[in-house]
């Protein structure tokens, strides 16, 4: 079987365009179309800690920055740090002369050796949570920065504002002005009122409000470089590397000795919204320790998958017999059609190709057969012997007849795949309705490798 | 997405900025103090598992493909956002192509249907972590150093400077230099000299040797390396170079840069070349093509952005530079200033126009400056920043 390691083999069209191995597709039930990874809406679903595996509500995450209180990475290597205790003596508070073992709290790093110790941060006396937080230098004047601009933000949208009122009012003015029905005490009575009562309109006193900023100092001396970086030997592990100082963006230390751990990052469960019909194609649980989903949709529970054996040889423009190999995913008899392309210049197809004529009927998938060797139950079906090779379970072999037409290139199949599939979503459960069955079609293309030279 | 997650927060709490350099892409939130992640600017092919950087595309599907494959690691990896109807910020280079933008635009507002995008030039948008509109600003990126005078502002255009002399400039030197005198020891002691397994340089060792071992040196050393190297003199007065690094490479190899390596490929920027143009000199012809009544308060706040700026002693060697460049009559009979002046944003160079990006995107007016996904779904269009029909993004 080709097709088991390398799923590129056979691909299906996506709704959007796109050739994509059927393991990477979902099927829409409610558009009835297969959707690929680009043309599905991914949403952020529950974020959680990779290593403690918290889970935590999406508001809660953002607060934290994303990440996670407890766990740390270490700045050095980047993998997970480990907590450990040690017993310190640590004097009596009330009798001097003894002394007492106390536990103490540090870590560690269990890939590279890197401690907490190694940069001078102090043990702590409680396992966690005592690890502060190093803070951007810059923060207070970010802030008032950021204060600042607020304001003069505030301010250019009430101007904007203002100067949609005011435009409005002096057409009022200019019919005023004219006064040829003795508007004008009309006019002046409406502008004192709204001008006492309108929210919109700007005091003009407003520009004193604005916090004044303090102004940047521009610097004119600069630290020349250290003489003793001419002749002091470089100690190449006291650098950090450009790694390590990017994975803090706010402190980026220069020197190893200026690390400083850094608390996990969060990792998310994705879910898949259809962009048609905005329906989800694949929701997780919310539990991170759970794999399974709560909706999941993909195509390879139900349509059925191509493989095909790669035939032992592919002679330039001569006719073989190629076994596709067609299984069924659902639980019920499938009956499935291959049709050929309409327009016979399709550009994936280069071979001649001749398709079974008839309808071919798929055994149900039944989990428990495929730990029975013996089972060689018909369910019934007459095949064709010159269409069907084989039967086993819920898969069937089927003849194509293959004649690859370019030589240099690789023999490609292309055909429509018609299948019946059931519908459940129609169908509401308490009404004891049949599910309602729709035929759906899928293009697919097959490489089967480049073609021999005839001999 | 919980239904009340979108009543909870209004929009300017989402906003994500993000900064694409030509080798890091800084990535955050508005109205924080620093971005969330600094990652090279590069995605990893799906198909063949290969590194591909983000700015080398050949066509334009290839660039969507990747920009597109790229925002959806910073999304959902380290952003944790969903995309749809959020507002973002894009900070780039005055010198961004059209393609890019354009590529940039389609995959944010038809891919991830992002609500609003506001393309900003990252020299204004750093000035706004000073809090004052006037600034010459020079970005020292990867490809290239660009000098952009704003006044009030306004940047002015035709005094912008630009030369192709910066971090990548400096890798290709580092690599010159060890190739031709650098020698390797082999796990078996055998020393091999550079040239003959170029293979281990790659540009992930070039830049970690850059970072952790070189830096600007200052000037008096400079001139007389310049002096001696390049109008030819007597070696024996070259100062003497710092100590050498043993440089540990995979599987046991040790590669010995030399003290000059350390010393001399930053000199890359500072060099005059036959048009002698280096990066201070920019400053000065920037200086030079604004009205006369700018050019003081030009140069009482130059302001210095980008990641290759972090190098040590690049500040002090650029002042020191300046003030003998003024000597020359080129710049003595044109230009009377006798202070420069520097400022030093509340951030790391590498991040510092992202700051001025999540400052901008945490105001009120951030929707009236920025390309909605209605309009540019009507339209196609987005507007350049050159553009004068800006009234109708409005």
């Amino acid at each position: 079987m080709a097709t088991l390691l390398d799923v590129n083999v056979v691909k299906y069209l996506c709704s959007c365009g796109k050739w994509e191995p059927l393991c990477r597709l979902y099927l829409c039930r409610h558009c009835q179309k297969l959707r690929s990874g680009d043309c599905v809406l991914h949403e952020v679903d529950s974020p959680y800690c990779p290593n403690c595996l918290e889970n935590m509500p999406s508001s809660e995450a953002k607060l934290k920055k994303n990440r996670c209180t407890n766990c740390f990475d270490c700045p050095s290597c980047g993998h997970t740090l480990t907590t450990r205790a040690t017993s310190q003596i640590v004097s009596d508070a009330e009798d001097p002369n003894k002394s007492a073992p106390k536990k103490m709290y540090y870590m560690a790093c269990g890939f590279c050796r890197w401690t907490t110790r190694d940069v001078g941060i102090s043990d702590k006396s409680v396992a966690s949570g005592a690890w502060e937080d190093l803070e951007n230098p810059h923060s207070r004047r970010i802030h008032s920065l950021l204060d600042f601009y607020h304001q003069v933000a505030q301010r250019e949208k009430a101007d904007k504002e203002r100067k949609k009122y005011v435009r409005r009012r002096s057409h009022l003015i200019f019919a005023a002005s004219m006064d040829k029905y003795g508007l004008t005490s009309v006019a002046a009575k409406r502008k004192s009122l709204l001008s006492s009562v309108s929210g919109i309109s700007i005091k003009e006193n407003e520009e004193t409000n604005i916090c004044s900023l303090e102004p940047v100092e521009a610097v004119d001396d600069f630290e020349p470089l250290p003489n003793n970086i001419f002749t002091d030997p470089l100690q190449l592990e006291k650098v950090s590397t450009i790694s390590q100082r990017l994975a803090s963006p706010e402190f980026q230390p220069a020197m190893a000795t200026d690390l400083y751990p850094n608390h996990k990052h969060l990792l998310i469960r994705h879910s898949l919204r259809c962009k048609e019909c905005e329906h989800n194609l694949s929701k997780p649980e919310f539990n991170p320790l759970s794999i399974k989903f709560k909706i999941q949709l993909i195509a390879l529970n139900h349509v059925p998958e191509i493989r095909f054996m790669k035939p032992k040889e592919l002679p330039f423009k001569k006719e073989i017999k190629v076994v596709l190999t067609v299984c069924n995913p659902a639980t019920y008899n499938t009956k499935l059609q291959l049709l050929p392309l309409e327009e016979e210049s399709a550009v994936n197809s280069n071979t001649k190709l001749e398709l079974p004529k008839k309808e071919i009927v798929l055994a149900p998938r039944d989990d428990s057969a495929i730990y029975d060797d013996n089972s060689h139950t018909q369910h019934g079906i007459k095949d064709d012997s010159s269409v069907v090779a084989f039967r086993k379970a819920n898969k069937v072999g089927i003849f194509i007849k293959v004649t690859p037409l370019q030589q240099d290139e690789d023999a490609k199949v292309c055909f429509w795949l018609k299948h019946e599939y059931r519908n459940t979503t129609m169908a509401l459960p308490n009404e004891n309705q049949e599910p309602q069955i729709v035929w759906l079609q899928h293009k697919v293309v097959i490489n089967l490798g480049p073609p021999h030279k005839t001999k | 997405m919980p239904l009340f997650e979108g009543l909870s927060y209004t929009g300017d709490k989402n906003v994500v900025i993000v900064d694409i350099g030509a080798a890091y892409t800084k990535c955050g939130l508005a109205g924080e103090s620093g971005p969330r992640c600094i990652i090279p600017s590069a995605v990893k092919g799906s198909v063949d598992g290969k590194i591909k950087k983000i700015w080398e595309y050949n066509t334009e599907e290839e660039l969507f493909d990747n920009l597109k494959d790229f925002l959806f690691v910073l999304y959902f990896r380290h952003l944790l956002v969903n995309p749809k109807d959020r507002r973002m910020v894009v900070c780039e280079s005055l010198l961004c192509p059209a393609s890019f933008r354009h590529a940039l635009a389609q995959v944010l507002f038809k891919h991830y249907e992002v609500g609003t995008v506001m393309f900003s030039s990252g020299h204004l948008l750093s000035l706004l972590t000073l809090g004052s509109s006037i600034g010459l600003v020079m970005d020292l990126g990867y490809q290239e150093a660009l000098v952009v005078p704003v006044y009030e502002g306004i940047p002015i255009l035709k005094a912008v400077q630009s030369i192709p002399s910066a971090s990548k400039a400096i890798h290709s030197r580092i690599k010159k230099m060890l190739l031709e005198t650098a020698k390797v020891t082999t796990e078996t002691r055998e020393e091999k000299s550079v040239s003959m397994m170029p293979e281990c340089l790659t540009e992930e060792i070039l830049e970690d040797i850059k970072v952790r071992c070189c830096f600007v040196t200052k000037f008096s050393r400079a001139k007389l390396i310049r002096e001696i190297t390049l109008h030819g003199g007597d070696s024996g007065k070259l100062p003497t170079p710092p100590p050498g690094v043993q440089y540990p490479l995979d599987g046991g190899k040790v590669l010995h840069i030399s003290g000059e390596i350390r010393e001399r490929a930053c000199e890359v920027m500072f060099e005059q070349d036959n048009e002698e143009v280096s990066i201070v000199t920019l400053i000065l012809d920037a200086i030079l093509q604004c009205p006369i009544d700018m050019r003081k308060e030009l140069a009482e706040n130059i302001v210095i952005i980008g990641g290759t700026a972090m190098l040590p002693g690049m500040y002090h060697r650029i002042k020191e530079e300046l003030f003998d460049l003024m000597k020359k009559p080129k710049y003595a009979d044109n230009l009377s200033l006798k202070k420069f002046k520097f400022h030093r944003p509340p951030a790391k160079e590498n991040y510092t126009s992202w700051l001025g990006g999540a400052m901008f995107g945490a105001l009120e007016t951030l929707p009236s400056k920025s390309v909605t996904r209605d309009f540019y779904l009507q339209t196609g269009k987005l507007t350049d920043w050159c553009a004068l029909d800006r009234e109708e993004v409005a």
